[in-house]
C-alpha cells in the first residue's frame, strides 16, 4: 500500500475538465516529479490533494486514510505540507522566527494564551533542525525579507519541514531563481532528500531539476496521466515527447 | 534607554495625585482611560492588522452596561466596571464571529455597521439607554466592602491606573505567548498562517473579543468618572479618533497607543484653547504621521524602531 | 391615498434616493475598482459639494451653475489630493490609504464647519424644478422625478464611457492589470489621478443635489459615508453594476423600511449587508473576498 494514492480523480470548473481521472501511487521515501506544459493541471492537483480545492470525484488515500472533501488545515495536520509557486513567508520575522511558527502549528497547545516559553523551545528545536536540514543555519537570525531568492525558496522548503511531514508537496522549488541560484537550491535540496528520505511530490518546469531529483515522474497533459515512470522511460515516450519535452528547452 | 524613561513616566504616574491641581487630575484620569481603550485597539489593529472603524462599539457598551448596573442597582462600583468589561468581551465573541465572516475591507465595514447599528439602538432603546440624553448621574457607589477610597478623585485614579497597567500585562502577556505568535503571522501574511494549518478565524474571533473586553474596561471606567454615557461614546467619530490614537501613537507597541491617546487629548485641550479649528489640525497633523512618521511618537522616541514587545 | 399611488409615491421616493446613493457609491467603487483605496473621505467630499453648491448658488443666483461648477471644483480638489498625498503612498500597504483618507475627512468636516458654519443651509431648486405633478392624483415633487431622471442619465454615461471611450477602456484595463497597462505604455499614474477626481466630483454631485432635498449640514458625512459603504459592500467593491444595483437595494429597503417599520430601519439595511457578506464575501458582483 502506497503512501499517498489517488484514484479517479477528477475537477471540474464548469466545462474545463482541470484534472481528468488521474491515478497516481507514490511510495514511501519515493520523490516523484509532476510535469506538464502550462495548464495542464499541476497546481490543481496539488491543491487536490491539500485541501484546498475539492475533487468533483475520485478517491485520495494517504497512509490508508480517505482524505478528499477534508478542511486543508485538517490535511495538513495529518502530515502534509507545502510550498507554493510564489514566495510566501512572514518578512519581517527571522528565518528562525518563520521555521519556528510552523512548527508550532503542529504543538497541541499552539494556541496558548500565556507563557508558552516550553512550546516555543520545543518549536525552536525543530525549527533549527529543519533549517539546518536545507542549510540555512548562517541566516536564521536574518529578517525573512532580506533573504536571497534561493534561500527564502529554501526557506520555505524548511518550513515545510518543520512541521514533520510525511509527505512534502514542493510546487517550483526553483520558480523566479537565477541559473547559479537554481544549480545551489539542487544541490542542497539534493543532499536534504537523500539525507532526509522524505517521501515527495515535486511539480517543475525546467527538466534538468527534475532528472536530478525524482526517481520516477508523473506527466500531465490537459489533466489526464499520459505517463508515469522512470526518468529515462519517461524521456524515451513518445507521447510525451510529442505533448511536451518538444517544446522545452 | 525606554526602561529608564517607563520608569520615570510610572513614578510620575503614580505620585500624580499628589502633586497635580484637581482639574489636571480630571485630565490625566481621562488620558489613562483612554489609553487603555487605544491600547485594546492596537491588540486588533497594531498586532493583527484588524482594521476596526467602529472599535467606539466596545467603549459605549461598557459605559453604558456599567452605568446601567450603577443607576439601578446596588452593584458597588468595582464589581460593576468588572462586569461590565466581562459583557462586552462576550459580545466581542459574537462581533468578532460576525466580521470574521468576511477579510480585508468587509471586515472593516462590517465592524462600522456593527459599531453605527449600536448606536441607532441606543436612540431608540430610551427605556434602558436614555435615547438622545443617555444616562446622567451615574454615582460612583463605593458599596458595602469599604471601597470608599475609590470614590474620590485619587482613588478612582488609582483605579484607572490599575486598570491600565493591568490590561498592559494582560496584552504584553499575550502578546509573548503562542497566540501572540500567530497573531504576528497573520498580520504579516494570513494565507500563509492558514497554509501552515492554524485555523486563523479563530484566533482573530478571540483578538476580538480581548480588545472588545479591555476596550469595555475602559468604558465602564468613564462612566462613573465621568457621571454620564451618551450616544457619542458609540459615534463612528470616536472610533476614527481611538484609531488615531493607536497609529500617531506607534501601532504594535502597545505602549505608543497610550502615549497617542494622552497626545490626543493634549491636542484637544490645548489647540482648542488657541484655536476652533483644532480638530482640523489634528487631522492635518494625524495626515503628517501617516505619511512621514508610520511608526508613530514611540517609534520617533525609541530611535531605530525595533518592535520590542514581541521580540522573544 | 389609494395603495397604487401610495405604491408609486414611494417608489419615486425610493428611486430618487437610489440615485443619490447611486452617485455616491460609483465614484467610491471606481476609486477602489482602480487603485484598490477605500476612500474615506467621500461623505466628507459628498458634504463638500453640497455647501460648495450652496455658496455657488448664493454667488450666480443660478442652480444649473452650480450643479456644473461644484463636482467640477471638488473633483479638482481630489486630483489636487491625490497628486500631492496619495502618491506617496502606493508603495505602502493598503492600511495607509485607510488612515490618510479617514484624515482626509476629518480635515474636510472640520473645514466645512468652520467656512459655513454649524448650521444646516437652505438651498433652493431652481424654479423649473420646485414644483409638484400630478400622477394617478397624487403630487409628486418635480425634483425627486429629476433627480431620478439624473440618475438614469448619469449611470448610463458612465457605463457608455466604460465601454466604448478611450479613457473608459483604459481605466478598466488599468483596473484588471495595472502592471500590464503601464508595460503597454498606459500612463498609469495620470489614470490613477483622474479617476479619483472624477470619483471625488461624483461625490459632490450626489451632494449638489441632495442639497435641495436635504439642506447641506454639517452631519451630512457621518450618515452619508456608511450608506456609501454598505452599498459598495453589497454591490461588490469595484464593480460599476455592482453600485447601481447595491444604490437599488439599499435606497428601496431604506425608504420602505422607513414607512412600514422606522424604527427597524437602520437595522434592516446592516441585516440585508451581512446577509449578503455571509453568502457571497466579495458582494453580489465584485471581485474581491
Amino acid at each position: 500500500m502506497a503512501l499517498l494514492e489517488l484514484d479517479g480523480v477528477t475537477r471540474r470548473y464548469g466545462a474545463l475538465v482541470a484534472l481528468d481521472q488521474v491515478a497516481m501511487r507514490v511510495e514511501d521515501g519515493e520523490v516523484r516529479a509532476v510535469i506538464g506544459p502550462n495548464g495542464a493541471g499541476k497546481t490543481t492537483l496539488f491543491n487536490v490533494i491539500t485541501g484546498t480545492v475539492r475533487p468533483s470525484a475520485g478517491a485520495i488515500r494517504f497512509a490508508d486514510q480517505a482524505i478528499a472533501g477534508l478542511a486543508s488545515h485538517q490535511i495538513c495536520r495529518l502530515g502534509i505540507s507545502r510550498t507554493f509557486q510564489i514566495t510566501a513567508l512572514f518578512p519581517e520575522m527571522s528565518a528562525r522566527e518563520n521555521a519556528r511558527l510552523a512548527a508550532q502549528a503542529r504543538h497541541p497547545r499552539r494556541w496558548q494564551l500565556f507563557g508558552g516559553s516550553r512550546i516555543f523551545k520545543e518549536a525552536e528545536a525543530l525549527a533549527d533542525a529543519a533549517l539546518e536540514q536545507l542549510g540555512l543555519s548562517a541566516i536564521a537570525d536574518r529578517p525573512a525579507g532580506l533573504l536571497s531568492h534561493g534561500d527564502q525558496r529554501l526557506l520555505e522548503v524548511a518550513m515545510a519541514m518543520a512541521q514533520q511531514p510525511r509527505v512534502l508537496l514542493l510546487d517550483e522549488p526553483t520558480q523566479g531563481l537565477s541559473v547559479e541560484e537554481t544549480a545551489q537550491a539542487v544541490e542542497t535540496l539534493a543532499r536534504f532528500l537523500q539525507a532526509s528520505r522524505m517521501t515527495v511530490l515535486l511539480v517543475e518546469h525546467d527538466m534538468e531539476v527534475v532528472f536530478r531529483l525524482a526517481h520516477r515522474i508523473t506527466v500531465l497533459h490537459r489533466g489526464a496521466v499520459i505517463a508515469d515512470g522512470a526518468p529515462d522511460q519517461v524521456k524515451a515516450d513518445a507521447r510525451v515527447q510529442e505533448a511536451y519535452l518538444g517544446g522545452l528547452d | 534607554m525606554s526602561r529608564i524613561i517607563a520608569l520615570i513616566l510610572g513614578l510620575i504616574l503614580l505620585l500624580a495625585p499628589l502633586g497635580l491641581p484637581p482639574f489636571a487630575m480630571t485630565l490625566l484620569t481621562e488620558a489613562v482611560i483612554l489609553g487603555l481603550f487605544a491600547m485594546s485597539l492596537d491588540l486588533m489593529f497594531g498586532y493583527t492588522r484588524l482594521v476596526s472603524f467602529g472599535h467606539a462599539a466596545a467603549y459605549g457598551l461598557g459605559a453604558y452596561s456599567c452605568g446601567w448596573m450603577l443607576l439601578n442597582t446596588d452593584i458597588p462600583l468595582l464589581f460593576a466596571v468588572f462586569a461590565a468589561a466581562l459583557l462586552t468581551g462576550m459580545i466581542g465573541l459574537a462581533v468578532g464571529w460576525m466580521c470574521t465572516l468576511a477579510t480585508g475591507v468587509s471586515f472593516s465595514m462590517l465592524t462600522l455597521a456593527f459599531a453605527q447599528l449600536l448606536y441607532a439602538i441606543s436612540f431608540k432603546w430610551t427605556s434602558v439607554t436614555g435615547g438622545s440624553d443617555g444616562l446622567a448621574g451615574i454615582p460612583r457607589t463605593a458599596g458595602p466592602f469599604g471601597f470608599a477610597a475609590l470614590s474620590s478623585k485619587a482613588g478612582f485614579y488609582y483605579l484607572a491606573l490599575a486598570c491600565l497597567v493591568g490590561g498592559f500585562l494582560v496584552c504584553r502577556g499575550l502578546v509573548r505567548s503562542p497566540f501572540g505568535a500567530v497573531l504576528r503571522g497573520i498580520r504579516e501574511n494570513e494565507a500563509k498562517t492558514t497554509a501552515l494549518g492554524y485555523n486563523t478565524r479563530l484566533y482573530k474571533i478571540a483578538v476580538v473579543a480581548i480588545a472588545y473586553g479591555l476596550g469595555g474596561l475602559a468604558g465602564a471606567l468613564y462612566a462613573p468618572f465621568a457621571g454620564f454615557a451618551n450616544t457619542e461614546l458609540l459615534f463612528w467619530l470616536l472610533s476614527g479618533q481611538v484609531l488615531i490614537m493607536v497609529i500617531v501613537g506607534g501601532a504594535g507597541t502597545l505602549v505608543g497607543p497610550v502615549l497617542g491617546a494622552a497626545f490626543f487629548m493634549f491636542m484637544e485641550h490645548q489647540l482648542s484653547a488657541w484655536t476652533e479649528a483644532w480638530a482640523l489640525y489634528f487631522g492635518l497633523i494625524f495626515i503628517a504621521f501617516v505619511l512621514f512618521a508610520p511608526h508613530g511618537i514611540w517609534g520617533l522616541a525609541t530611535g531605530r524602531f525595533r518592535r520590542a514587545s514581541e521580540r522573544h | 391615498m389609494s395603495t397604487l399611488a401610495l405604491l408609486l409615491t414611494q417608489t419615486v421616493n425610493a428611486l430618487s434616493q437610489s440615485a443619490l446613493l447611486f452617485f455616491l457609491g460609483v465614484g467610491l467603487t471606481l476609486i477602489f475598482g482602480l487603485m484598490r483605496i477605500v476612500n474615506f473621505a467621500h461623505g466628507a467630499l459628498y458634504m463638500l459639494g453640497a455647501f460648495v453648491g450652496y455658496s455657488l448658488t448664493h454667488w450666480t443666483g443660478n442652480y444649473w451653475l452650480a450643479l456644473a461648477g461644484a463636482p467640477l471644483a471638488v473633483g479638482l480638489f481630489g486630483t489636487a489630493f491625490e497628486l500631492t498625498i496619495l502618491r506617496r503612498l502606493y508603495r505602502r500597504d493598503a492600511h495607509a490609504f485607510l488612515m490618510v483618507t479617514f484624515g482626509l475627512a476629518l480635515v474636510v468636516g472640520e473645514a466645512v464647519r468652520l467656512t459655513w458654519g454649524p448650521d444646516a443651509l437652505q438651498v433652493p431648486a431652481p424654479a423649473a424644478l420646485a414644483g409638484v405633478v400630478f400622477m394617478l392624483d397624487e403630487p409628486f415633487p418635480v425634483y425627486r422625478l429629476f433627480l431620478v431622471a439624473t440618475g438614469i442619465v448619469v449611470a448610463i454615461a458612465i457605463w457608455q464611457f466604460l465601454e466604448r471611450a478611450r479613457l473608459g477602456l483604459l481605466i478598466r484595463a488599468t483596473s484588471q492589470n495595472a502592471d500590464m497597462a503601464n508595460a503597454l505604455g498606459v500612463d498609469v499614474r495620470l489614470i490613477r489621478s483622474c479617476v479619483f477626481g472624477i470619483g471625488c466630483g461624483l461625490a459632490a454631485l450626489g451632494g449638489v443635489l441632495a442639497a435641495p432635498l436635504v439642506t447641506a449640514s454639517n452631519g451630512m458625512a457621518g450618515t452619508v459615508i456608511i450608506d456609501a459603504f454598505v452599498i459598495v459592500i453589497i454591490g461588490g467593491m469595484g464593480s460599476f453594476l455592482g453600485s447601481l444595483i447595491g444604490a437599488l437595494l439599499i435606497g428601496f429597503v431604506q425608504v420602505f423600511g422607513n414607512y412600514y417599520a422606522p424604527d427597524f430601519a437602520l437595522a434592516f439595511m446592516y441585516l440585508v449587508m451581512l446577509a449578503v457578506l455571509v453568502m457571497r464575501p466579495g458582494g453580489l458582483l465584485g471581485k474581491e473576498a
